[in-house]
Formats: structure tokens, sequence, C-alpha cells
């Protein structure tokens, strides 16, 4: 059976912070070496699925720049592969993409003119492993025109999803967009399936959102169904789940490491990592290129990061090419891509007892109020001897200096 | 001034022993990640030649799968690009490739269809990186029909190289292969640029006298007689893998705070096929230092002074030590490994012990090159648990407990499966 892959990728990612001040939140780097959408589009890959547009319109340079024309994916194809759609003028009316509903049918020429019989849509910003063969297969046994995939979820993570109500023949009989209380125990995982005679006869002008205007107004008909899926998934929507969902990869590893079901990605040029005599690295996933002379420990380092001698890095996720000098002291703390931490720099220092954190700088907002994680933004220079206390948000191309004393 | 490239990509390799028993010697790894001929390939590229025939004998499927159709050196283009030429039947008599030189004649049909002025003709062996363009541009300069690439080697070691003399202008006035004295120390780095014309009628003119057509042996001396050779000195580092010694103390060279190799350098990165291997993971109980460890590797262990090729595992309380590990091995737990070469995908099992014991044994089969204190153990060889192997120790094949009865293989003992030896 011929599928259309959707990737919906143009989500702001605001909450990701500085994160995504200058890339797509799909392309925020994840894991050591990949990037988030690398994710879906490996599951894809894997189940079979060759014919994948990509639907991007926030800061999409590093997100074309990281798919190509799919070669990594496999995807360089001559029928199918993988190609980005960005809103363009119409002849018409030029508009942004306004809703997920409403970048599909902008794109309904597509759909259209596809031969596929099921359309595949999906999210470009959540971290998973899934075989999309096995939802097929319950979609077409229900026969419904749409099938979504859920997931059992703590009660007290309920009010961060949107919420379904599954009856026992398997079909989806309420939905709860981000209910501040429900006794609903399956969040919608923002990965559906469609018939797409069914989306071609209800995608138009003034629909906006899949939930609300695509997908609740078939509850009533019993036409949807809820794939439930049981492995790990992470939508990664502020620094502390990023932060969290980073970590665990160091306890839960099979997510990048299974050879039957590999996670593929650009690059990879880089010389091997050295570890220099007297480093010290342990509990810690290191990419190529990386060069350790002091400690790493809890820390996923990407490629070409630079740790030198008497530097402590524990903690924390560095991006690609960020430097760490002699002495400093990174804990607790995302630090992007090319950034430079002087001699004798501390991040992520925790305000201790009176005059310990004297010269602390704290540059900018919160990330995110009440995180503890410190964010340093692409291509800042942490001075020399500079402190930024924990939590603190230093911006992108930003020089942190010492406060000096009045 | 177009330059064409041919790597001589077909020894045999033999002083390698198990490493190339089942590869081309261009094709074993080096540096963690690399093939040797990743070094020669970069350097085409990077000095803008980018039409290259590889020249490939002797096991080549390792060596054309891995080079494929040039992607990772950007050679996979519409005109020029990545060519490999195998010993073929054809309509003449035609026969394997019996010498460097004679490789060349064999292939005189292509030489003749290039659209270009010069040929580089380089050895797929050499571990080194260097910007052609100089060399192309002093052979363009110095007038004569050939060049060849010299280095400077240690006095001592000069009688394993072809010796060059050269004159103030760089003509090279004598030429000695392997002498026994010399007074320069100016070797032949193997590599050697040619007018194409002017090659092709050398090669049809001392083929019919030398059945094994060689440039070191034949071609170079001949020309030096008629004074048509310049001699070009490359100041770089520069190294042919010959022998199990000089390819252990150059990987090992590698972990030096400043090896000589710059296998870091940005501006000039080796270029390889790229991996699809996760980055490396190193648990809470692991410890590594002073070692090169490549992408896919699993470390729970403890790893000194060793390289680690992509997707090696190292169990929980193994150490490694002063070791090369190429792709997928695994180290069983407790298991320690030291001064030893482990090929790809083999495993040593828990509490093994391989590479202790006295150097002063030579390995009983190979001692001319098997006696300077490692062990190598062969490609997917299973080392059963517990057991002790010493140094100077050939391994290889499958070495189950009940066909092998010993517990331990002695310093400078090999246990090589019949068809598996060299």
């Amino acid at each position: 059976m011929k599928i259309l892959t959707l990737i919906l990728a143009g989500g702001t990612g605001k909450e990701l912070s500085v994160l995504t001040r200058h890339r797509a939140k799909t392309a925020v780097p994840f894991g050591g070496r990949y990037r988030i959408i690398d994710f879906c589009l490996s599951n894809c890959v894997h189940s079979g699925m060759h014919e994948i547009a990509i639907l991007a319109q926030y800061s999409p340079k590093s997100l074309i720049d990281h798919i190509g024309m799919g070669k990594p994916w496999d995807l360089d194809r001559k029928s199918g592969g993988v190609y980005i759609l960005q809103p363009t003028y119409n002849g018409e009316a030029a508009q942004w993409y306004l809703g997920t509903a409403d970048a599909l049918y902008q794109n309904l020429d597509l759909i259209r003119n596809s031969r596929a019989e099921m359309i595949l849509v999906l999210s470009g910003d959540q971290v998973y492993v899934m075989d999309y063969r096995r939802m097929l297969e319950y979609h077409l046994a229900r026969g419904t025109a749409c099938t979504l995939a859920i997931k059992k979820v703590h009660p007290s993570q309920r009010s961060r999803f949107g919420m379904v109500r599954r009856s026992r023949d398997g079909l989806v009989t309420a939905f709860k967009e981000k209910p501040t209380q429900s006794t609903f125990r399956f969040a919608s995982l923002g990965i559906y399936l469609f018939r797409r005679d069914f989306l071609l006869d209800t995608l138009e002008a003034g629909k906006r959102d899949i939930v609300f205007d695509i997908i609740m107004p078939l509850l009533a008909r019993g036409d949807v169904a809820g794939y439930e899926f049981e492995g790990y998934w992470e939508d990664i929507g502020s620094i502390p789940s990023y932060y969290r969902a980073s970590l665990q990869l160091l306890k839960h590893r099979l997510l990048i490491t299974d050879p039957d079901w590999p996670i593929f990605t650009q690059g990879g040029g880089l010389p091997p990592a050295r570890c220099a005599d007297g480093s010290r690295v342990s509990n810690s996933i290191v990419a190529d290129g990386c060069v350790v002379k002091g400690t790493v420990t809890g820390s996923i380092l990407f490629p070409g990061v630079t740790v030198e001698r008497g530097a402590v890095v524990r903690d924390s996720i560095v991006f690609p090419f960020t430097r760490v000098g002699a002495g400093a002291r990174v804990t607790k703390a995302i630090l992007d891509k090319f950034v430079r931490v002087g001699e004798g720099a501390s991040i992520g220092v925790r305000p201790g007892p009176a005059g310990t954190a004297r010269n602390a700088v704290s540059p900018g907002r919160q990330p995110d109020a009440g995180t503890d994680i410190a964010v340093v933004g692409r291509k800042a220079r942490i001075l020399q001897g500079v402190t930024v206390s924990a939590g603190a948000l230093v911006e992108p191309h930003a020089i942190a200096r010492t406060r000096r004393k009045r | 001034m177009r330059t064409v490239a041919f790597i001589l990509a077909g020894g045999v390799g033999k002083r390698l022993s198990l490493l190339t028993r089942y590869r081309a010697k261009p094709a074993v790894p080096f540096g963690g990640r690399y093939r040797i001929i990743d070094f020669t390939l970069t350097n085409c590229v990077r000095s803008g030649i980018d039409e290259v025939y590889v020249l490939t004998q002797y096991i080549s499927r390792s060596l054309v799968r891995h080079i494929g159709i040039g992607k990772p050196w950007d050679l996979d283009r519409m005109t020029g690009g990545l060519h490999v030429l195998h010993p073929h039947l054809g309509y003449q008599a035609t026969d394997w490739y019996r010498g460097t030189a004679d490789a060349m004649y064999q292939n005189i049909s292509v030489l003749k269809g290039l659209a270009c002025e010069n040929v580089m003709i380089l050895s797929g062996d050499h571990v080194y990186l260097m910007d052609y363009r100089g060399f192309i541009g002093f052979h363009l300069e110095g007038g004569k029909p050939a060049s060849v690439g010299l280095v400077r080697v240690p006095r001592s070691l000069t009688r394993e190289f072809g010796i060059a003399s050269i004159d103030r202008s760089g003509n090279i006035t004598k030429f000695v292969e392997k002498p026994a004295t010399s007074d320069s120390n100016l070797a032949s780095m193997g590599i050697y640029i040619f007018n194409k014309e002017f090659l092709i009628s050398v090669l049809k003119q001392l083929e019919s006298s030398h059945a094994d057509l060689d440039f070191g042996k034949h071609v170079i001396p001949h020309l030096v007689s008629k004074d048509q050779v310049s001699g070009y000195e490359f100041k770089g580092y520069w190294l042919d893998i010959g022998t199990l010694k000089s390819y252990y103390m150059a990987s090992l060279e590698l972990l030096r705070e400043r090896p000589r190799l710059k296998l870091c350098n940005t501006s000039f990165p080796v270029l390889t096929v790229p991996d699809d291997a996760p980055p490396f993971v190193v648990t809470g109980e692991a410890s590594v230092s002073n070692s090169l460890i490549c992408n896919g590797c699993l470390i729970r262990g403890e790893v000194h002074s060793s390289i680690l090729s992509p997707g090696v595992t190292v169990e929980k309380g193994a150490r490694v030590e002063s070791s090369i590990l190429f792709n997928e091995c695994t180290i069983g737990s407790g298991a320690e490994v030291r001064n030893t070469i482990i090929d790809k995908a083999a495993l040593i099992g828990p509490r093994a012990r391989v590479g202790f014991g006295e150097p002063g044994t030579p390995n009983r089969l190979h001692p001319e090159y098997l006696d300077f204190g490692i062990t190598i153990i062969g490609k997917k060889t299973v080392v059963p648990g517990g057991i002790h192997i010493g140094t100077n120790c050939l391994v290889s094949g499958t070495l189950d407990r009940g066909l092998i009865p010993r517990h331990e293989i002695e310093d400078g003992e090999s246990s090589v499966a019949a068809d598996l030896r060299l």
C-alpha cells in the first residue's frame, strides 16, 4: 500500500528558548549526533515509507541543510524521496501556514496528485522509535477515516496533552485538548493516519487545526480509531523536557544503539574522539571529533567538542564545536554550538551561602520559571573566570563578563 | 594542465600477516575509522585531482566496497570520478598485474584515452597528508618528463627503500633500489608524475624486456640513467605501512599529544565512508584515557592507550591497554588485553588474558615480522573465556575448547586454522 507521509515541522518551539532562536525545533540537536527530526525520518524509512514531505516555515535553514536531498536516509530516490515544502505564493493570496490543517490544505495538490491511499501525518519534534506499519495494520482493520496513535500517560501529565477516551472496540469516543483535569487515560501523540479520499473531501479553507477542525467532527460518526503505542515517546516541548529526555539516553541508550533500528543522520566525517592522557570520562555519550583532556561525567558531548585540561563537565549537554577552557566547570547546563567557555569559568553554579556566587551573571530572562538548567546560546562567550548561575540564560552571541564590584 | 591519478592498490601486504588475510593492504583499518587508502584518496581530492583510477588485484572485495563510487571523496562525478581497474581478460594476451609498471602497461588503453597532460602514479599503502599541487608545480617547472616524490628517512632504514641522490637543480643523478650502503637518505615515496605521452612510450619500450616491470626496480633507474627524472622532496610525515611493527607503532603514535599525522586538522580532514553508528557510550563504572574512540563503541570496562574502531564493546571489568581493536570486536567481562591487535568482529571470552608474556620469543611461524612483543587475533576469531594467550602469538579461527585442548597459547606460538595460513 502506498503511503504519503507529511511531517509537520513548522513550529517555532519558543519554549526551547535560545536553542530555537536560529533553528527550527525539529532541527535541534539531540542524543549526541542527531537532530530531533532524524527519529521520525528514520522511523519512516524503517517502516518502508519512502515518500515524505516536510512542511516547514520557521527558521528552516538548518533543517534544509540537514535534510539535503535525503541521502543519509536513502531518500534520494527516483520515485518518492523527501522534499521540504514551505508556504508559497499561489498567485492569489500569500499566507503562512495558519495551523496544522491549514498546512495540509495549502499542500492539497500534493495529496491530490499522490497515488498514495493513506496519508500519514507526523510531528517532527518528537523522540520515539515506532514501526508505522503496525499502526497501518490497525487502521486498516478498523476501517476508519482516521487513526490516532495514543499512549497511556501518568495522571499528573494529562494537562500537557490532548487526552482521549477509547472504547472497547478501539474507537476514540472523546477528545479533550490539554484538560486541567481528566479521567481519560490516553494522550494523543500527534501521529495521524488518514484515508486519502477522506482528507481530500474534508480539507478546505478556514479549517486550521487537525484536532479541532478535522478529528473532533469525526468523533460523532465513530470514524476515528485509537492505536495504542507502548514504546518510549517524548515530545520535546520545553527546556526541562529536552534536558530530561537527553540524559535519559544514558540509561535507556537502546533508543540510539539498536542495531536493528539505527537512527540515520547527516555528518559523521570527523576523526575518532580523543580521550587524552589524564582525562576521565564516565557515564557519558561522546561523539566523534571530541577532544577530552578534562573530566566528563553524566553528560552528552556532540561532535567536535573540546574539554580542556582540568575542566569538569557534569550532567550537561554540549552541542557541536563548543570549547570548554582549562579548569572551567560546567554543571547542569546546555551549551549550544560554538560556545566558548573561558579558562576557570563556571556555569550552573547554585546560589550558595552568601558570597560564593558574588561574580555570578544572569543575563537575560529565565528560560523556564523554576528550572535550574543553565542555557548558553550559540556562539556566546563566557569570559575567563566568569560565573554563570544555575538556571541562567545567556543569549546567542552574548559575551558574559564579570560584573564590576560596586 | 590536468593531472589524472592512478593508485596502485593491488599489493598482497604479506608482512601485515593476518590483517591482510581477508583484505588488500590499502583496505586495512588505520586510526580507528579510516582505511589506509583514505589518505591517498583524500590527498588527491584536496589537491584538485578529480579523476582517479584504483588498480586492484589482491582480495579486493572490501577495498572495492569501501571506495564504492567515490562518494565520500566527492568522486561520484559526471566527468572524471573514480574508477576501479582490475586485471581482466581481453582480446590480446592479458594476465595478472606482475609489477607496478606492468599494471600500468596492461591499462595502456585507458592511459591513451585520457584527456590530460600528466599522470600521477600513487600507492594505496601509504599514510600521509600531502598537497600534491606543490609536487605537480615542481614537475611542470622542472622540465623533465618524470618526477619522483622523495622523503628523508633515518640512515638506518635506507636499505629498505629506493634511495636517490639529487643535484642542486633537483635532478636525480643516482637511484639505487634497497642499497646495502648509501651516502644519501632521500628515499623514493613510490609516487611519481609522468608526462602522459612519455609514460606510454617508456612502458611500451621496457615491457618487452621485463615481464614484472616495476617502477622502482626498472623504470626509474632506466630513466635516471638517461637523466630524465627530477626529485621533489616532501617535508611532511610519510609512512609506508610495510610491516606489522610499522603499523603498530604508527597507530599508537596517533595517541601522542602532538602526533606527526594530524588526523584532527580541520582544514585537511581525512575523508572516509561516513558511519551510521551512534556516538560512543561510556558507563558509570568505566574509565578511558589516552585513547582514540570511534562512534558506536560501548565501554563498560577500562581502556587505556588504545585505538577502538567503530562498534567495539568492552564489557564490565575488562581491561584493554596499548591495543588496536578493529570494528565490532567484543572484549568479554573481566578479560584483559594488552599489546594486541584484534581484527574485525573477534570475540575475546570472559576473563581471557591476551598478550601477556615475555617479548623475547619471536613467533615461530613468522619470526621475521612478529618478534616485537605484540599478539594478533584474526578476523572473527572466537577466543574462549579464561584462556591465556602470550605475546608474539598469531591466533585465528574459532578456538573451541573442545578442539584446542590447551588453556594456554604460549609466547611465540600460533593457533591458525590451516586454511588461514599465509
